[in-house]
């Protein structure tokens, strides 16, 4: 197997302005930030995941609420992203039950067989890469990426994400589940001005979307 | 070889080629059907071998992915529960008899293991292989460890990504090798190759059951990788697969076995059968080619054979025809119809050879004078008598009896004689039959017949001698100048005795035994002696005096006669010349017979006694039987005519009896006629034979011929010749034949008539005794 983990990032040149700094100082204006990612060929790499995760500072927890409906036997969205303690509801729209579960260390949870709205949502308290599948439906499949980081985003059709993140510095991540291996973090400085980053990922290993996000 | 030999064999040959061909191809195709169905074998037993495999990976993956799919299970490998996985592999496997249950990670390493030597945390052996996704899920695979070899499944555990292979596996020992061979009845062996060296871990071979080169064998390759490679072979014994056909073909080599031998005794039947009529038939031809006709041929069949046979009795019947035709025309006499000589040789053997034989009769006919019916009435005439005669002997036809003309005026018959009937009564009753004269052109003529009679089986009993016994009774008949007569054995001189006679007459001749006899003959009107007549007696060592009688018909048929009369010749004119020489002048007389006529030198040995001895031949006188001119009397007459010439003296011996025609006698140059004594003893009773003798004196008379009279015994017959001028007497009432020495001394002091003056009467009749008288010139002195 030729895996190769090198991570061409095509970087414009990265500008730390004194915006940046001023940001970074407490409550400015945030910059914007936008980052275009690509498979092979150029094509871009919808479904992906993009943290920044602040290196100087902690963002404070925060509750949200997300769904993950399960329609024909499919979860819907097929992957999720969260902060660390939002807490998940797991809608059936079939009319068949099912039974969600996941191995997963980040969360392992199991729900019983159900039809309709489960009676509690589940809190994805610790950050990780979190597997779903149905005990009944093999083929079903959904990943969760619970993240301690307000800024992330999952690459749309456009194959570009934007954000508007504050002066600082980051380290940018990127996961796929069709990676084989962790795609290196990247520490990004982002000042006042606009920040215009893209990154092509191999997605030509083998699949190992656990491995991908250690 | 013979013909029988070769069709049998020819037969067999056949038989055995053809069922040597069969048995071939029966084993060959045997062979090759073995072959097939062995190769069909294996086909069927590597399909049933790949599908017992199959079976096993189905039911590996059936229980590796029931494992696998467990929530329990998933459970516990998400909590890398080491023991709990352990049991539950060992459980799941447990099931359907797994030699191999072992979880590991998705590179390979251990998780948990169970009934294999392997510890979790170690690397499993596939790893590689699982990694590299060589192993797809649910597909086997072979593994080799510790020396066995494993039939391999590896399942994915999903929850839901991949997390975790479940690899289950079947041992393929000894065991398995048998259960799965078993269906198929074939062996099955396995090979490993690692690295280079290959091993035979399993075989379920027999051992030493079939030697290799008798195993068919069908290999298949389990896996083969660059370190690895398993393959298994599937074999057959052909011996055993033969086995079957190998009985079969047993029970063919017996029955051919059977048929040959059934064919050797069947084409032996049938050559005999074609041989054994063609034998016969071969027979039949021997036979005919022998000449006998009438053996059937006693095939009866309606193949080619019997048309052959039946063929041949035809032929056989024509032959027959043919040859009875042939037959007719060698044996019958064609003027008179009548059987030949062979034909009634042949019917007299037949006759004599009959069961039922009875006496059978023979005559033997001889007719008198037919001769002279031929030669003055016409062959015409002759063929006529002939023919009327075989009427009167044929008929009435008589069973049993058969008539033949022997030859010109000859008749053989031959009669079946009923039991205790007289031969004789039947011989003169045939001589009654043939008495009456033959009329021919309303003209009668008389036929005198002559018969000799023989009879069998008193006389003889074989055809041959019968007849020869006939012929001497017919012989004896004419001697005796009787119509017939019986055989009666004294007539037969035996061979051994005719032999001898033969013999002991040269002897005879040569020892002097022979003696010259003399009668004298008288001038009947003188009583004075006018000649001698030259008998013969024999003065034989053992017999005594033997008669001319005794041997001299004997000497006849054998031609020494002619020996005989030289001799007498030479004798009588030595005693005549001594005679002469003392002044007393006898004229002798000597026979001459009809074999002396015959030899044409005759007269030269005549002509030498007379110069030899010196005797006057006037002196000599031959003395000829009518029966001399008989059969060649042209012969007769030339060598009469050389006699006549040397000046001897010619005489005709019992005149009246034979066949001598007055006109022949006149132009005989004979000079005297001898009156048979038959007519001088019956003359003096029977008139007419007195006239007969008158008749014959007087016709000598006018032919100027001397005449003499046999036989005179009385002086009345004397007288009466005398009366009738008869010239000579000769009898015994002068003298009986004398020898020598007293014929001399009877002779001394008797009138002897002058011998030499009788040819000078011939021209005179009247007065020839006068003038014989006369002309004696001496007489014997007293």
């Amino acid at each position: 197997m030729n895996r190769r983990r090198s991570i061409r990032a095509a970087l414009a040149p990265a500008v730390v302005g004194i915006g940046a700094l001023l940001c970074g100082a407490g409550g400015v204006r945030a910059a914007p930030v936008t980052v275009q990612v690509t498979a092979g060929g150029g094509a871009p790499a919808v479904d992906a995941v993009v943290v920044f995760e602040p290196r100087d500072r902690v963002p404070p927890p925060a509750h949200a609420d997300a769904i993950i409906d399960q329609i024909h036997k499919r979860f819907v969205p097929h992957v999720t992203v969260i902060r660390t303690g939002t807490s998940v509801t797991f809608p059936n729209s079939d009319r068949i039950r099912h039974q969600v579960y996941s191995f997963s260390p980040a969360k392992v949870f199991s729900m019983k067989l159900y039809a309709g709205s489960p009676k509690r949502a589940v809190v994805f308290d610790k950050p990780g890469l979190v597997v779903l599948g149905c005990n009944i439906h093999d083929t079903m499949l959904a990943f969760v990426l619970v993240v301690n980081t307000p800024y992330f985003a999952k690459i749309p059709a456009s194959g570009t994400a934007s954000f508007d993140l504050p002066p600082g510095r980051y380290s940018m991540r990127v996961w796929d589940e069709a990676l084989a291996a962790p795609v290196p973090a990247r520490p990004v400085v982002v000042a006042a001005a606009p920040l215009q980053l893209s990154i092509a990922l191999d997605l030509a290993g083998t699949h190992d979307p656990v491995a991908a996000w250690p | 070889m013979l013909l029988r030999t070769r069709i049998a064999v020819t037969f067999f040959l056949l038989v055995a080629a053809v069922l040597a061909t069969a048995l071939a191809v029966v084993s060959a195709a045997n062979r090759h059907n073995a072959e097939r169905e062995v190769g069909r074998q294996l086909d069927v037993g590597a399909r049933v071998f790949m599908r017992a495999m199959e079976t096993n990976r189905e039911q590996l993956t059936q229980a590796a992915q029931a494992v696998a799919a467990d929530y329990a299970f998933k459970e516990a490998v998400a909590l890398r529960d080491t023991d709990t996985l352990a049991s539950a592999l060992q459980n799941a496997g447990s099931r359907l008899g797994a030699a191999v249950e072992v979880l590991t990670t998705l590179h390979g390493r251990v998780l948990a293991a169970s009934g294999i030597n392997i510890k979790p945390g170690m690397t499993f052996p596939l790893a590689r292989l699982l990694r590299a996704r060589g192993v797809q899920e649910g597909n086997s695979t072979i593994m080799v460890a510790d020396g066995r070899i494993y039939q391999l499944v590896a399942v994915q555990v999903r929850s839901p990504l991949p997390v975790a292979w479940v690899v289950m596996g079947f041992a393929l020992d000894t065991k398995a090798a048998r259960e799965l061979a078993a269906p198929t009845a074939l062996a099955l062996t396995m090979s490993v190759r690692s690295g280079s060296v290959w091993t035979t871990p399993i075989t379920t071979v027999p051992d030493g059951g079939a030697r290799r080169g008798e195993l068919v064998t069908r290999s298949i390759t389990l896996v083969k990788r660059p370190r690895l490679e398993v393959v298994a072979t599937l074999s057959r014994s052909l011996t055993a697969a033969l086995a079957p056909f190998e009985r079969l073909t047993r029970v063919l080599y017996l029955i051919a076995g059977a048929s040959l031998v059934g064919s050797a005794f069947a084409a032996f039947w049938l050559a005999r059968n074609i041989t054994r009529p063609l034998r016969q038939l071969t027979d039949a031809v021997d036979h005919i080619r022998g000449g006998a006709y009438d053996v059937p041929v006693s095939i009866h069949r309606r193949d080619e054979l019997g048309v052959l046979a039946e063929g041949l009795q035809v032929m056989q019947r024509a032959v027959s025809t043919r040859d009875q035709a042939i037959r007719r025309l060698a044996y019958d006499d064609p003027l008179t119809g009548l059987m030949n000589r062979t034909a009634f040789v042949e019917a007299l053997t037949a006759a004599l050879g009959a069961a039922s034989a009875g006496p059978v009769a023979v005559a033997l006919i001889n007719l008198h004078r037919f001769k002279r019916i031929n030669e003055h009435l016409g062959f015409a005439v002759g063929d006529a008598v002939l023919v009327k005669i075989a009427a009167r002997l044929t008929a009435p036809p008589a069973a049993g009896a058969a008539v033949a003309r022997l030859n010109a005026d000859q008749f053989a018959l031959f009669a079946h004689l009923p039991p205790g009937a007289d031969a004789t009564a039947w011989g003169l009753a045939l001589q009654s039959r043939l008495a009456e004269p033959a009329v021919v052109h309303a003209q009668p003529l008389d036929v005198h017949a002559t018969i000799g009679l023989a009879t069998a089986p008193a006389d003889a009993a074989v055809a041959e001698d019968l007849m020869r016994c006939a012929d001497l009774a017919l012989e004896f008949a004419r001697r005796e100048k009787r119509a017939f007569a019986a055989y009666l054995p004294t007539l037969t001189p035996s061979a051994r005795d005719q032999l001898s006679l033969l013999g002991e007459l040269r002897r005879a001749l040569d020892a002097d035994e022979l003696r010259l006899y003399f009668q004298p003959k008288w001038e009947i009107s003188s009583r004075r002696i006018a000649a001698a007549e030259v008998l013969l007696r024999w003065q034989h060592p053992a017999r005594g005096l033997l008669g001319p009688g005794v041997f001299l018909p004997f000497a006849e048929q054998t031609g020494f006669i002619r020996q005989i009369t030289r001799w007498t010749l030479d004798r009588a004119a030595a005693q005549g010349a001594a005679w002469q020489k003392a002044g007393v002048a006898l004229p002798l007389a000597i026979n001459v017979t009809v074999d002396d006529l015959a030899d044409t030198g005759f007269h030269l040995s005549v002509a030498r006694a007379l110069e030899h001895h010196g005797l006057d031949p006037a002196l000599l006188t031959l003395e000829v039987t009518e029966s001399g001119f008989i059969d060649d009397p042209k012969q007769a007459l030339r060598m009469l005519q050389a006699l006549a010439a040397l000046g001897v003296k010619l005489s005709i011996d019992d005149f009246g009896t034979g066949y001598s025609s007055l006109s022949h006698l006149a132009h005989l140059p004979v000079d005297e006629v001898k009156i048979d004594q038959s007519f001088v003893r019956q003359f003096e009773a029977d008139p007419e034979v007195a006239a007969v003798v008158r008749s014959a004196i007087d016709m000598g008379h006018r032919l100027g011929l001397r005449v003499v009279a046999e036989g005179i015994e009385t002086e009345s017959a004397a007288a009466l010749l005398g009366g009738m001028h008869c010239d000579l007497g000769q009898g015994f009432l002068i003298a009986k034949p004398m020898p020598l020495a007293q014929f001399e001394s009877w002779l001394r002091g008797r009138d002897r008539v002058a011998a030499l003056a009788v040819p000078a009467a011939r021209a005179d009749v009247a007065g020839a005794s006068g003038s014989r008288r006369r002309r004696a010139i001496k007489v014997f002195p007293a």
